[in-house]
C-alpha cells in the first residue's frame, strides 16, 4: 500500500484524499461517487464532530492481515450541460494519482476513473483533454444492477414504501432479495428484470420520463430548474388543467367500470380550451399536472412490466423522485391499484447514485490497489446543502437522502 | 309500421332531410353524430350515382318485412361548441316518427340514443333546447358494439399500416375474437373484447388524444387538432427529444438493442438553458408531441394485449384521422414490442364507434321496430369541413368517413 502511506505523509495541510472515484454521466445528471478516508479529515460544508472522534484507526489491520481504510463514500452531482463545474470540481479534490493508478503501468502513465452512462463514450475525449484521466467504463445497466444490490443488501434502510403520506422503511431479507423489478428514472426510464447477483435483463423502458418532465415543465413554466419545477407543484391544483372523469359525466362517477368522477380521464385534456392561453395558466398547477401525468405512466408501466414477470417488488431509482411526496404517492397508488394491492412500490433513498455505485464497485474486481468496498452500515445520515448552480448534493428536506456511506475499504 | 307511411307522404315541396334515426356519442371533446337518411328523400350529397339507386323505396326483404334503403351519414362537432350541434340537429328537421317511444303520446316524449359522459352532462340542455331526451347508453357497451358491427358488416374497414403502406384486412368473422380495442378519444380505453356483447374494460391511459391536443395547444398556439396535427408533418423531433445517440455521443446502446436514433427521453433536450419556448419551431414540437403520446399507446396498448394473449390490436377514436406518422409510430411500437407476433390495425370509421354503437341499439326496443339489417359501404364519400362547422373531417384520404349504404328492415 506504497502509495497510501505517500499520500498520507504529503501534505501538512488537511486535504481531502480521495482513493476511488466513479462517474455516472447520464443525459441530464453526472453523478459521481468517492471514498474519503478518515485519516485526512474530509472537510465538509457541515461539522460533525462526532464524525472525526471516529478517525482513530488511520489503518488498522483485520482478520486477514489485509490494511483496511476506513472512511466514507461521498455523492454528488452535477447538471452534464454544465460539464465543465464537474471537472473543475474534480480538479480541486486533487485526485489521488494512487488511487487511480493501474498497478501494470507506470506512475504517470496512465490514470483512470471508472465511468458508466453513455457520457462515459461521449465526454471521454473531454476528460482525457481536461483532466489527463481515462474513462474505465463500465455498462450502464450492469452498474445500475450492481449499485442496487449492494444498496439493498449492504446499507441500513435504504428502501422504503410511501402510502398514504407515511414513509416505512423495508426491511430486506438478503437471502429473498429476487428477484425484483429496478425502474431506473433518469432522464428516461428503464425497467430491468433482477434474477441475482450480476444476472439481470433490461426488459422494456419509457421515453417520457425525468427529461420529459423537466424538459415540457420548462417550456410551459420558465422554471429554471428541476427542482424548482418539483417545488412548484407543491401548490398546484392538477383539476384545472386535466379533464377528470367527472368534467365528462357531468360530475358523476362512471363506476360501472370503476373510474370515479376524480380518476384523470385525459391529462391536459382541459387546456384544448378556446378560452384560455399559456399565460393565463397557473406555472403550479401546469407542474402539478405534468408531474401526475409522468408519474402515473411510469407506475402503470413499471406495474404492466412487473405483472409480466410475476414480480412483486418494484424498486424505483433514479434522480426523478427525489423523496417527493408527491410523486412517490402518484407512482405507490398506481402501482397498488393496478396491482390490486399485489405489488409493491418502493423508493431508495440513494436513488440517483445506482450507477456510480455500480461503477466504484467494480474497482474490486480489477487488479487496482486491490482496495475491496467491504462493510457499510450508514450511521450518520448527514443533510448536504446546494450553493447556487454548483450541486453538490440535492436541498432536501428528508436529511437523510444523499447521505454519506460510512465504509471500509481493504487493501490486499 | 305506421308512422313512416306519414313520414313518406308528409313529403315536403322543397326536399328535406328526413331522418330516421340518429345518435349520438358526445365525449369529453367531441360530440360525434350518427343518422339514417332515407334514399326516398333524395339525401342531398354530391354523388349523382348514389341518387340513381334510389328506385327501392320500400321493397320487401325475405322475411316479408318493409326494407328502407337508404345511408348512415356521420358528422362531428366539438364539445365545447354544443350549441352548433344543436342548430345542426334544428335544421335537420327532425322526423318526430323515428324517436317516438311507442307506448307514449305522440307529442309527449322524443328521445335521442346517446352514449359518452356527455349523455348525462347535457341531458338537461337537450331537453330545454330541442325537447329531446337523451336516452342513454353504456359507452363501452357502444364502442364494442361498433366496433363488432364495422369489422363484421363494413366492407375494408380494418387496415394495417406498416412502413408507409397502408393493407385492408380480410376480416373472418367467424374469426373475430377475441381481440382488443383501443379507443383513443380526449382519454384512452382499451377493451377486452371475447364475444359479441362479451367484454371488459382491462385498462386505459389519461394520456390520450385531449392530451395531444391540450399540450400542443399550450406549446404552439394551434388552433385546433387538425392544425397540430398538419404541422407535425413538417417536423423533426430530433430537436427537442433526447436520443440515445445524445447521450452515447453517436453511437448505438447496442448491448440493450437501442439504436442510436431510439428517443430515449421525449422532450429531454428541452431541458437546456440555451433556449426558450419560442425559440423551438411548432412543428418540431409538434412532431416531438405527437410521437410521445402514440408511442407510448403503442406500448401500454402491447403490453395489455400480451397480458391476454390478444394478436389482434384495433385502434379507434378520432385521434389517429388516418395520419400517417401517427399510425405508423403506432404500428412501429406494437411491432417492434411484440418482436411481430401483435398487429396494429386501424379502422375507417375510427371515431364513430361509439355513436354506431348507440345506433345499433335502437334495434333492441320496441321503437318502430326498426332494425339494422345490411351494411354494405360502396360509395365512399368525402366530405368537407366548413370553418368551425366540423362535419366530417377533412381528410386526404376520401374513404374517411364515408357513409355508409344500409338497409334497415322494419317490422
Amino acid at each position: 500500500m506504497d502509495h497510501l502511506a505517500d499520500a498520507s505523509n504529503q501534505n501538512s495541510q488537511p486535504q481531502t484524499q480521495i482513493s476511488h472515484l466513479a462517474l455516472d454521466i447520464g443525459g441530464s445528471l453526472i453523478k459521481l461517487v468517492y471514498f474519503c478516508r478518515y485519516s485526512d479529515s474530509c472537510r465538509d460544508d457541515y461539522d460533525d464532530d462526532e464524525l472525526r472522534s471516529q478517525n482513530d484507526s488511520l489503518c488498522s489491520k483485520r482478520g486477514n492481515s489485509r490494511p483496511v481504510l476506513e472512511g466514507r463514500l461521498h455523492f454528488a452531482k452535477f447538471e452534464t450541460s454544465k460539464i465543465n463545474d464537474c471537472l473543475e470540481f474534480l480538479r480541486s479534490m486533487k485526485l489521488r494519482i494512487g488511487g487511480f493508478h493501474e498497478s501494470t503501468a507506470p506512475l504517470s502513465d496512465k490514470i483512470f476513473i471508472k465511468a458508466t452512462g453513455g457520457g462515459a463514450y461521449k465526454f471521454a475525449d473531454l476528460f482525457k483533454e481536461k483532466l489527463g484521466v481515462s474513462l474505465d467504463k463500465e455498462d450502464e445497466m450492469e452498474c445500475l444492477v450492481t449499485g442496487s444490490n449492494f444498496l439493498l443488501k449492504a446499507v441500513h434502510q435504504e428502501a422504503f414504501t410511501y402510502l398514504d403520506s407515511q414513509k416505512e422503511f423495508v426491511q430486506i431479507d438478503p437471502n429473498d432479495l429476487y428477484p425484483y423489478l429496478l425502474v431506473n428514472i433518469g432522464s428516461g426510464v428503464s425497467m430491468i428484470k433482477v434474477d441475482g447477483d450480476g444476472k439481470f435483463e433490461r426488459v422494456s423502458g419509457t421515453s417520457l420520463g425525468g427529461g420529459t418532465f423537466w424538459g415540457l415543465g420548462r417550456l410551459l413554466t420558465k422554471c429554471k430548474n428541476f427542482d424548482e419545477l418539483l417545488e412548484l407543484s407543491h401548490q398546484g391544483n392538477n383539476r384545472v388543467v386535466d379533464m377528470l372523469v367527472g368534467d365528462i359525466y357531468g360530475g358523476t362517477d362512471y363506476a360501472k367500470f370503476g373510474l370515479s368522477s376524480t380518476t384523470i380521464a385525459s391529462s391536459f385534456g382541459k387546456a384544448i380550451s378556446d378560452n384560455k392561453e399559456l399565460d393565463d395558466y397557473q406555472p403550479e398547477d401546469v407542474s402539478r399536472s405534468l408531474l401526475r401525468m409522468i408519474s402515473n405512466n411510469i407506475g402503470q408501466i413499471s406495474y404492466l412490466n412487473a405483472l409480466r414477470f410475476g414480480l412483486k417488488r418494484i424498486f424505483f431509482a433514479g434522480f426523478f423522485i427525489r423523496g417527493h411526496a408527491y410523486t412517490m404517492d402518484t407512482i405507490s397508488v398506481a402501482v397498488n391499484f393496478w396491482s390490486k394491492g399485489e405489488a409493491k412500490a418502493m423508493f431508495l433513498r440513494h436513488e440517483g447514485f445506482l450507477g456510480a455505485l455500480g461503477a466504484f464497485m467494480s474497482y474490486e474486481k480489477q487488479c487496482l490497489d486491490g482496495l475491496i468496498v467491504h462493510k457499510m452500515q450508514q450511521k450518520f445520515p448527514i443533510s448536504v446543502s446546494s450553493a447556487g448552480d454548483k450541486i453538490y448534493c440535492s436541498q432536501n428536506s428528508n436529511s437523510d437522502e444523499n447521505a454519506s456511506i460510512e465504509c471500509t475499504v481493504y487493501g490486499t
